[in-house]
């Protein structure tokens, strides 16, 4: 084993509980193509799909582990690191970005000390920006997980950031 | 057919073919890069646009575009040059442009089409690739900047080998060609991405920096490790083999190889080579010259049948069959055999039984034209990988159901739909016999008038199905659809390996598959039969030789006690290591040292060899000529590639020597031996060195079938505390000669136990632990492998190292008995 795999075994998750992953397998062992629903429902379950249960899937339905990479890469919506409990996703689109979102996502990024795409250590926060919400009337936008914040202020970023960091993480 | 105009030129095409292969065989030459005839046409590089007149003058591919009749393709207009040129410009915008240090220059189709196409400047500018090279494993660099995304490589391991080690990750600009989580490739090695690699991103690194391409000569020979009987080509340079090259074109395999044979090649010019004769004085082996050592092995040969000689089935057959000259006519001993005497009885005697014929009654050929394949052994693949890729291929491309009847799970088990029968060691017999007598019950066959009906009838009487499945731990219900598919399959084959660590697989075994094909008729046509796998590279050809023990010869076993009891006095081991490869070490240790005289020809200085009075260094296969009878009874010729030291001679050397110091006729050139053997032998008339040069033939099989009742002789496979040892081959070694063979040790350096989760759950046995394992004959320490192909209860261990001898622990019995200890 070169040092690079070494490493990254080490990096590895320290439990986790395959039981449930095999939850969701059952759920669609039969069915032709049931790879993304695994995957998705294994990601909805755990928060992002752990190497070990990409091998479990790949060993229980009898896919090339290689292959399970290629489609967890190939789509911006798997996540292979551990996630925030809070996903915050500031708009940086046309409408939000002429309504001054640049300043927004600076006031995050100083406020929860994260750039774009991480999570914080303490699992609390992931930063995303993102092209476009959807709904521009509001801009300039934000989302906590699915709570939506239209019209964001400066201001407004340390009263949502503030608000969250009050709430329990179990 | 269809009929269309390529370039002017009015040909014809069959229906399926696609423009690319019209093209291709009426002479046209379309450039290609991610095309591959093995492969499914993928259509990802383009540069095999062509203009089709019917689709208005479109660019479209020709690789992936079936033909239509009356089809007008132009293949190089002057659009066509430019869009392949910027295809090529495009190519070669983030491609280092190495060629002075890529070992694949002169060879590569990139550099070959830049230069065809004169892409001497590019219009586009963009950084170079900054990919990390892959040095994680000593067989393959993965050098991925210089990569075309052709995908050959993850398609020729998912479609032919079947392992999926290489895929595409990542999207758009960052795609790239990798592995699962990105890691350093770790797979079965077989390096199929590297032959079909059109750059340097796939490179074997025993070869890096070693010689420019075209500085090699190429040779063509055949495959010195297991019995497939794969053809290589060898490059060569200052008499050196230096690397295999692959040609699309080469064999019925198309070039396709297994580590072993890719990678296996370093023993031809390994410098542990043995370079004079030895001969034991004062205790000591002493270098010496050939003139000495003949007269020491012409003076001890002189004892008749107190003479006895064990030969490697690795020899050609014109060696085999001088040898056994020698020994008949000038020495006068019928106690010669190989592989133990008891590897080849499924074809000496169980074939030879049931089939009246020692050879298989089916080929390779037939894997991919059958209906049903029936596996005995996960093993197959292992034992014989290439073979194994023409299962995938049936299995995959075809169609081809596949049912398994194995002591554990394999790679073959994973295969689409594959059914796998997982049964208690050592009871695959009862399974057979399980399946013929539902045959017979269910009235699915009418074979009353074939001989030995009769009795197979009443001795079936104990085998149904319920009990069997008792005793065999399957399902009652799975044996029976067993037995159903194979009776409703127009065609079936049955494939099962052979070899010395193989025991279980006797003649009673062969009996057993070779009852299932006459009883339901599926022998001696297309697609059907029972086909042997023979381990070593001439196994066929040494029992066609008649190279084992008859009328009354002890076998390879038996010589081996005689050895022991005084009876033979000299013994000439003719490149075989039963030190390490015969059952029971401590046995064979006792023989070859109380034997009064031990000779040995060998390439290296074996720990049998180590034990002997007088060492003759012979040739590899690439320093001789001569054939080889693949396990399908393919009789391939190969010419030297390589000239040998002028110190050492090739067996059929000295075997001619002996005769004529003994006061013999010997021939002076092995293809004189052939006419002789050809002459003599049932199967070979007609062939000669001349017609086999090209492709070699198959010897035909004469079968007239009887069904022979085979004994079902049920192994202890349970005990309180107690786990079943199954012996066999790994997928990298083949014999014990790999272990010279720099690549196979790579990759699988030593002996180890394959232990399930299960029992390494319980065991407390984690993977590389060193554990103790011990039976009745012995102790060794073996590195632990937990898998989940194993059932519990159930552990494997390879047998071809030297360094950890499975043979202290192993007697011969298709399953031991043994404890496990930390």
């Amino acid at each position: 084993m070169s040092d690079a795999v070494a490493q990254k075994a080490e990096e590895q998750e320290p439990v986790i509980d395959l039981s449930i992953a095999d939850t969701v397998i059952d759920k669609y062992i039969n069915i032709p193509g049931n790879l993304m629903p695994v995957l998705q429902g294994v990601q909805d379950e755990y928060g992002y799909i752990p190497r070990v249960v990409a091998d479990h899937i790949a060993e229980r339905l009898n896919v090339y582990p290689s292959q399970i990479y290629g489609v967890l890469t190939f789509y911006s919506q798997f996540h292979l690191k551990p996630r925030g409990k809070f996903i915050i996703r500031v708009c940086v689109g046309t409408a939000c970005h002429v309504q001054g979102a640049t300043r927004i996502v600076d006031t995050f990024f100083d406020k929860l000390h994260i750039g774009h795409a991480e999570t914080s250590p303490d699992l609390r926060y992931t930063f995303e920006k993102v092209a476009c919400l959807g709904a521009c009337g509001m801009a300039p936008l934000a989302m906590v997980n699915d709570s939506t914040y239209g019209a964001m202020t400066v201001q407004k970023v340390e009263e949502i950031v503030a608000d969250y960091n009050q709430r329990p993480l179990k | 057919m269809v009929n269309l105009t390529i370039d002017d030129k009015q040909v014809t095409a069959p229906r399926t073919a696609t423009i690319y292969e019209a093209a291709k065989q009426n002479g046209i030459k379309i450039p290609i890069l991610c095309h591959d005839k093995k492969l499914k046409p993928f259509g990802a590089c383009r540069m095999c646009l062509v203009e089709v007149e019917q689709m208005k003058g479109r660019q479209i591919p020709a690789c992936t575009t079936p033909v239509t009749e009356g089809m007008i393709i132009r293949t190089s207009t002057p659009d066509i040059v430019k869009a392949r040129k910027m295809v090529l410009e495009l190519l070669l915008l983030n491609h280092p442009l190495d060629c002075p240090v890529c070992d694949k220059s002169g060879d590569c189709d990139l550099q070959n089409l830049t230069y065809e196409y004169k892409v001497n400047s590019n219009r586009f500018k963009d950084e170079k690739f900054n990919h990390s090279i892959d040095y994680n494993n000593p067989l393959i660099e993965r050098d991925m900047n210089r990569c075309v995304l052709c995908g050959k490589c993850a398609r020729i391991c998912d479609e032919i080998v079947s392992y999926g080690a290489l895929t595409f990750i990542d999207r758009g600009i960052e795609t790239k060609i990798g592995c699962e989580f990105d890691d350093g490739l770790n797979c079965e090695f077989c390096g199929s991405c590297i032959s079909v690699c059109p750059v340097g991103s796939l490179l074997a690194r025993p070869f890096k920096h070693k010689a420019r391409f075209w500085a090699m000569t190429k040779h063509t020979s055949v495959c010195g490790y297991c019995g497939t009987g794969c053809n290589l080509t060898l490059g060569v340079k200052d008499n050196k083999v230096l690397t295999t090259i692959y040609d699309e074109d080469q064999g019925f395999h198309k070039g396709q190889l297994c580590v072993r044979g890719r990678f296996g090649y370093q023993f031809i010019n390994s410098a542990q080579r043995l370079t004079k004769p030895l001969v034991r004085k004062n205790g000591r082996l002493t270098e010496s010259t050939w003139e000495e050592a003949f007269e020491v092995v012409v003076g001890r040969l002189k004892g008749g049948s107190a003479v006895a000689a064990l030969a490697t089935a690795r020899l050609t057959n014109e060696e085999l069959s001088l040898f056994k000259k020698l020994l008949v006519e000038n020495v006068g001993t019928k106690n010669f055999d190989h592989a133990g005497g008891y590897a080849h009885t499924a074809l000496t005697e169980g074939f030879a039984r049931s089939f009246g014929a020692s050879a298989s009654p089916a080929n390779i050929l037939d894997i991919q034209k059958s209906d049903l394949l029936l596996v005995i052994k996960t093993d197959s693949y292992e034992t014989h990988p290439v073979v194994g890729f023409e299962i995938n291929m049936a299995v995959k491309n075809k169609g081809v159901k596949l049912a398994i009847v194995s002591d554990k799970r394999g790679k073959l088990s994973k295969l689409p739909d594959a059914t796998t029968l997982v049964h208690l060691p050592g009871t695959e017999i009862a399974v057979l016999n399980a399946i013929a007598k539902i045959l017979l019950d269910e009235k699915l066959v009418d074979a009353s008038a074939v001989a030995g009906f009769a009795e197979l009838e009443k001795a079936l009487a104990g085998f149904d199905v319920e009990s069997v499945a008792a005793l065999t731990g399957l399902r009652a219900a799975d044996i029976k659809q067993l037995a159903t598919d194979y009776a409703a399959a127009e065609k079936a084959l049955i494939i099962f390996p052979i070899g010395q660590a193989y025991p279980g697989h006797n003649a009673d075994l062969a009996s057993a598959t070779a009852n299932l094909a006459i009883l339901t008729g599926k022998y001696g046509k297309e697609g059907c039969g029972v086909l042997c796998l023979s381990e070593k590279n001439n196994s066929q050809g040494a029992v066609d030789m008649g190279f084992y023990a008859q009328d009354g010869g002890l076998n390879g076993l038996a010589i081996l006690d005689a050895c022991a009891d005084g009876s033979v006095k000299t013994l000439f081991v003719a490149g075989e290591n039963p030190l390490t490869s015969y059952p029971d070490r401590s046995k064979v240790k006792a023989a070859l040292e109380a034997v009064e005289f031990l000779i040995v020809s060998e390439l290296f200085l074996t720990e049998t060899a180590a034990m002997a009075d007088v060492v003759l260094p012979v040739c590899s296969f690439a320093e001789k000529d001569g054939t080889f009878t693949s396990t399908d009874r393919r009789v391939q010729y190969f010419k030297a590639a390589i000239r040998k030291n002028v110190q050492i001679k090739s067996d059929f050397e000295i075997f001619s020597e002996l005769i004529k110091r003994l006061g013999g006729q010997a021939p002076s050139s092995p293809s004189l031996q052939f006419s002789d053997i050809a002459a003599k032998t049932s199967g070979y008339a007609g062939l000669s060195h001349v017609s086999l040069r090209k492709d070699g033939a198959f010897a035909s099989v004469e079968i007239s079938p009887a069904l022979v009742v085979p004994q079902a002789v049920t192994a202890v496979c349970a005990e309180q505390g107690k786990l079943a040892l199954v012996t066999g081959s790994t997928l990298y070694h083949n014999g014990t000669l790999s272990q010279y063979g720099e690549g196979p040790m790579h990759v699988c350096p030593e002996g180890y136990i394959e232990v399930s989760r299960t029992d390494a759950a319980a065991y407390k046995i984690a993977e590389n632990d060193l554990v103790t394992v011990s039976s009745t004959t012995g102790t060794i320490q073996l590195k632990a492998k937990v898998t989940p192909r194993m059932p519990a209860g159930v552990v494997f261990s390879p047998y071809h190292f030297s360094e950890t001898p499975i043979n202290t622990i192993w007697s011969g019995a298709p399953v031991t008995l043994v404890t496990l200890a930390k």
